[in-house]
């Protein structure tokens, strides 16, 4: 029987096998008599035990796909435009592009309600959330609450 | 102990303040809320306001959280019955039963059925937390580095077992992940910053709370954000209020759900939606009916909603125990006890003798709140549960940001709820469970100091991880979770069965 993830267990798998050689080779080049602490108790111990258990999943995630019945490992560029064409996969890139765009304009010297509001509103109208008059409202309230309870009230300050 | 019921009064008496009130009415709503809508879980809304209520004194934050985290699970049951949708998978068993009744014009009892039996897990799994917390305190007063670490260990591999069933590999595999990444910056010992890569930020590691907010919030924003397809609800609802002798006719079925919810939640890491399934399938095989299972049967909608309640007391034994979490949201509620000053832990009943008492009475709080709002705000409710949720991601997203930054007013900490939710999304859609993760989140550094401590104070020996007693049980059980999900062991276990029944019956 086709295996549904064979392919993405086999990507995973290898993009494991890398980090945690990584892990180990950053884990032995950690100092192994820090503050005079003897060698077992120095800080790399437990990392490189953790990137050694990792590496052996990594590797049996991998073979264990490689063997299995399922799609073909390697990705036509006929598959990935296909993907790339899905409007899921389009309303996930919006989406996640637009609040990628709102994080970087944090904490930039921009009013945050300014840049709360519009994020708010941008994204209400690409994803059409309802009439233009009621996304205005949604948004305002949202960000003058957010606002209101988090600096005014808690004294926290805002990115 | 004797004292114990005598304490929560006095504790729930300490507790009844209009303003306490007001937080529990508000904070459980909340909380039925967050649970209520899908693509909103109980560790989200936890997570969320943590966040939101940094600024309170510790005890109503703490009780704020306790409601929410009741009122999530309970939540979840609305729309699992109205939308055929489980609102956090804790509700997923509630929807085989709940949605086919409310097909047949029986939303209503449902809905009552679902609050009351929610009502009746939550009073029982706190009754097990008040009754068991201080006994497990006393036999984890014995635990030191070695049973330390090898409680982190065996916490990582039952969980990834048990919420990866098909393939525990990958339950493993986001546990380690979670502990690597709890031990990126300074380490406890001698200040080491590891995995920083020169980087300020990166010295100070990645807090709890946005690690948490990116894998449960951001993951599931934009899993919503990418679906198209709009749920229906179904808004014909007349009775609520159950009739007694369902309830009356059930109490078994009540009772040993109750029972595998506390212990399902006492298992690290586990959490509620292992319990609703566990329960409801225990509750099929003891059924006189158990063809009417999966076609509206009210026993199997009892057995999931008293389950997964039943969990939460159960999750937080361990919690403040020894500050291991029995599940996601639990383990929040434990970061969140870390924020504001509260050491859960075997010195627990040292320390804070009546914290668990207090626990107590904030629990019978959210439930009674639950049981009210849950049978009287039904239609408020249902209007919530129709908000397109174009509206509602954009919003949640914004207070997941700010949830995140408010704890240390870090810019970095938005980019690591960021990454997560990144980490989160995929992880989720290819079955790695979030909840290994976490729990290796909150672990690693248990593991890594316990580890170290305890190989200097037997100068490098290893042998007593293997030969104290407690290490030794904690060993064993570990192992057998692991070489269990091998065919050749599996084999290997019946050969040996059907050789020894052979002598047996020889002999």
């Amino acid at each position: 029987m086709a295996y549904e993830f064979r392919r993405q267990d086999f990507y995973t798998g290898v993009i494991l096998c890398v980090l945690s050689l990584g892990v180990l080779v950053e884990s032995w080049q950690m100092p192994r008599d820090l503050q005079g602490w003897p060698a077992y108790a120095g800080p790399g111990v437990v990392t490189g035990l953790l990137g050694l258990g990792l590496l052996l999943m990594g590797l049996a995630l991998t073979i264990r796909s490689v063997r299995r019945a399922g799609a073909p490992l390697g990705i036509s560029g006929g598959e990935a435009r296909a993907y790339l064409g899905e409007v899921g996969t389009r309303r996930l890139g919006l989406m996640f592009g637009l609040s990628v765009l709102y994080c970087l304009l944090l904490g930039r010297g921009i009013p945050y309600w300014l840049t709360t509001g519009g994020y708010l509103v941008v994204v209400m109208f690409v994803f059409r959330a309802g009439p233009w008059w009621q996304i205005l409202l949604i948004s305002a309230g949202t960000t003058v609450a957010v606002v209101y309870v988090f600096n005014r009230i808690f004294a926290i300050p805002l990115p | 102990m004797l004292m114990g019921p005598w304490y929560i009064l006095v504790e729930l008496w300490n507790l009844l303040t209009p303003l306490t009130l007001l937080y529990v009415a508000v904070s459980t709503f909340i909380g039925i809320v967050i649970g209520m809508l899908p693509g909103l879980t109980a560790t989200m809304g936890v997570a969320l306001l943590t966040g939101l209520t940094f600024g309170f004194p510790p005890k109503q934050a703490i009780l704020i959280l306790i409601c929410v985290y009741v009122g999530a699970i309970y939540g979840g049951s609305r729309s699992a019955i109205l939308l055929n949708i489980p609102g956090t998978p804790a509700n997923a068993a509630t929807c085989l039963d709940g949605f086919p009744l409310a097909q047949k014009g029986e939303a209503g009892p449902a809905i009552g059925l679902a609050t009351t039996s929610s009502f009746v897990g939550t009073v029982f799994g706190l009754l097990c937390l008040a009754f068991f917390t201080p006994l497990l305190g006393k036999i984890a007063l014995e635990f030191q580095s070695w049973e330390f670490f090898w409680l982190a260990i065996f916490g990582i591999v039952v969980c990834g077992n048990l919420t990866a069933p098909t393939d525990p590999l990958k339950g493993w595999i986001a546990g380690f992940i979670g502990l690597l990444v709890s031990l990126v910056g300074q380490e406890n010992i001698a200040a080491y910053p590891r995995f920083a890569f020169g980087s300020d930020q990166m010295r100070g590691g990645f807090a709890l709370i946005p690690v948490l907010v990116g894998v449960y919030g951001i993951a599931e924003v934009l899993g919503v954000m990418r679906e198209t397809v709009v749920p229906r609800v179904v808004i014909q609802i007349q009775k609520v209020l159950p009739r007694w002798q369902d309830l009356w006719q059930y109490r078994r079925t009540m009772l040993r759900s109750g029972v595998i919810g506390v212990i399902i939640g006492a298992i690290p890491g586990v959490g509620e939606d292992v319990a609703a399934w566990v329960s409801y399938d225990f509750a099929k095989r003891a059924s006189k009916k158990p063809e009417e299972f999966g076609k509206g049967s009210r026993e199997g909608l009892i057995a999931a909603e008293t389950g997964n309640n039943a969990c939460i007391g159960g999750a937080v034994i361990p919690v403040l125990s020894l500050a291991v979490p029995g599940s996601a949201p639990a383990a929040v509620l434990l970061a969140a006890m870390w924020l504001h000053g509260v050491r859960p832990g075997p010195l627990l009943m040292i320390e804070f003798p009546n914290y668990i008492w207090e626990v107590t009475a904030m629990f019978i709080l959210a439930s009674l709140a639950m049981l009210i709002l849950g049978l009287s705000l039904v239609r408020t409710l249902v209007k919530i549960l129709m908000v397109p949720r174009p509206i509602l991601m954009p919003i949640v997203f914004v207070l997941c940001v700010i949830g995140s930054f408010a704890i240390s007013v870090r810019i970095f900490d938005i980019w690591v709820m960021l990454a997560f939710g990144l980490l989160g999304y995929p992880m989720r859609k290819y079955n790695y469970p979030a909840a290994p993760l976490v729990l290796g989140v909150i672990l690693g550094d248990m593991a890594d100091v316990n580890f170290r401590r305890a190989l200097i104070r037997t100068a490098g020996d290893v042998t007593p991880f293997f030969t104290r007693p407690i290490s030794l049980v904690l060993v064993a059980i570990t192992l057998f979770t692991i070489l269990a999900r091998a065919q050749w062991f599996r084999r290997m276990l019946v050969v040996g069965s059907s050789r020894v029944k052979a002598s047996l019956s020889r002999g």
